[in-house]
């Protein structure tokens, strides 16, 4: 979860990349992760694949939007978005996520009752745990948002999709996840398509990064079952935080050269 | 247990669904990072060799590997729509479609 969030301020910072450079690359390698580890939850039966496929008209639309709105958007505006994201994720970070109360009725009339969405988790003592879904008006307004920002910053933004799918929707944990993840390369491919049309992806940079980022995923999720879970968010937070601040001052810097 | 009727007809369905496209995105994660590690490769052994092997520039590769990622989500709803195509089931394959179409918007819109 959110290591696509780190992407475009290594690439800003460490290797002196412009920042649509970096958003470009940045999405390519969070298709990438997406794509990479969405079969074994697929395979475990976590992903809704109709719940998927229902959000996605909202993920896309977002981010359609985002690539009109990205050349409109002067460029100390991204850094300050971004730097706002970093701060959103570091808060969400240090809140834990808490399982929802599962809602046991069933409205008759409900979207996600007329949609057949609601389904079930693998549970080892009871075999299947259905769930139900919750708001799906709410949820696809959310998602609009998130497919926007994503399309704008070149992120997955789980930070957004998380608080929908936990909230609005009322899925378990697991399935918020997979499904989340899932639909993070569909997202993101809506905008790299565009911008990759546009020539606006240097592949000489979004190549390595994405390649990367899949030999990464595998390595890096060994590597962190070693470390404890308390010790792990605490460097997060304090990376995103330092970030947030670079980013900021990067807006600055922005600001001033236009 | 909740009343969740309907829930165990397509069960089955949705079970199937799943191993399909997680097969589709495993082989096109493999397929697309195998293309851009083949370009690097050959932009690492192009100085020693002299000569471009293979007959193709590693820039060029790491372009069809980088478009082959941004394809592959594209290919997903395009399957999810045959296989909702297939089931007969009308809402979805008209949800699949108009993704679908959206994505299409875009990198239309962009030429």
């Amino acid at each position: 979860m959110a290591s696509g969030i780190f992407i475009v301020p290594i690439l800003v910072f460490l290797f002196g990349v412009s920042i649509h450079t970096a958003i470009g690359a940045s999405l390519v390698s969070v298709i990438a992760c997406s794509c990479s580890s969405a079969s074994p939850l697929l395979k475990e039966r976590l992903t809704n694949i109709r719940l998927a496929i229902v959000l996605e008209t909202a993920t896309t639309l977002g981010a359609l939007s985002g690539v009109f709105l990205v050349g409109i958007i002067p460029t100390s505006y991204l850094y300050w978005l971004f730097a706002a994201i970093l701060v959103v994720s570091a808060r969400q970070m240090l809140l834990r996520r808490r399982e929802m109360a599962p809602t046991t009725e069933r409205v008759s009339r409900s979207w996600a009752t007329m949609l057949r969405l609601h389904a079930s988790v693998p549970d080892e003592a009871r075999g299947a745990a259905p769930y139900i879904v919750g708001s799906v008006p709410i949820g696809l307004s959310l998602m609009y948002g998130a497919g926007l920002v994503s399309a704008l910053l070149g992120i997955g933004s789980g930070v957004l999709k998380i608080p929908a799918m936990d909230t609005a929707l009322r899925l378990p944990i697991k399935v918020s996840s997979a499904t989340s993840n899932f639909m993070i390369g569909v997202t993101a491919a809506a905008s790299a398509g565009a911008y990759f049309v546009r020539g606006d992806i240097n592949t000489a940079i979004a190549g390595p990064v994405a390649l990367g980022s899949v030999v990464g995923a595998i390595v890096g999720a060994r590597m962190l079952t070693g470390l404890s879970g308390d010790k792990l968010r605490n460097i997060f937070v304090i990376v995103l935080v330092l970030l947030a601040i670079g980013m900021a001052l990067g807006g600055f810097q922005a600001h001033l050269k236009t | 247990m909740t009343d969740v009727a309907g829930l165990n007809d397509d069960k089955d369905i949705r079970e199937i669904q799943g191993r399909v496209i997680a097969a589709l995105l495993r082989h096109g994660t493999w397929l697309a990072s195998a293309t851009i590690g083949a370009g690097l490769a050959v932009l690492w052994l192009r100085p020693m060799t002299g000569t471009i092997p293979f007959g193709v520039s590693g820039v060029a590769l790491m372009k069809i590997g980088v478009a082959l990622f941004i394809f592959l989500p594209v290919l997903r709803v395009a399957l999810m729509l045959f296989l909702f195509a297939r089931e007969r089931d009308t809402v979805y394959t008209a949800i699949s479609a108009l993704v679908l179409a959206i994505m299409a918007a875009g990198f239309l819109s962009a030429i």
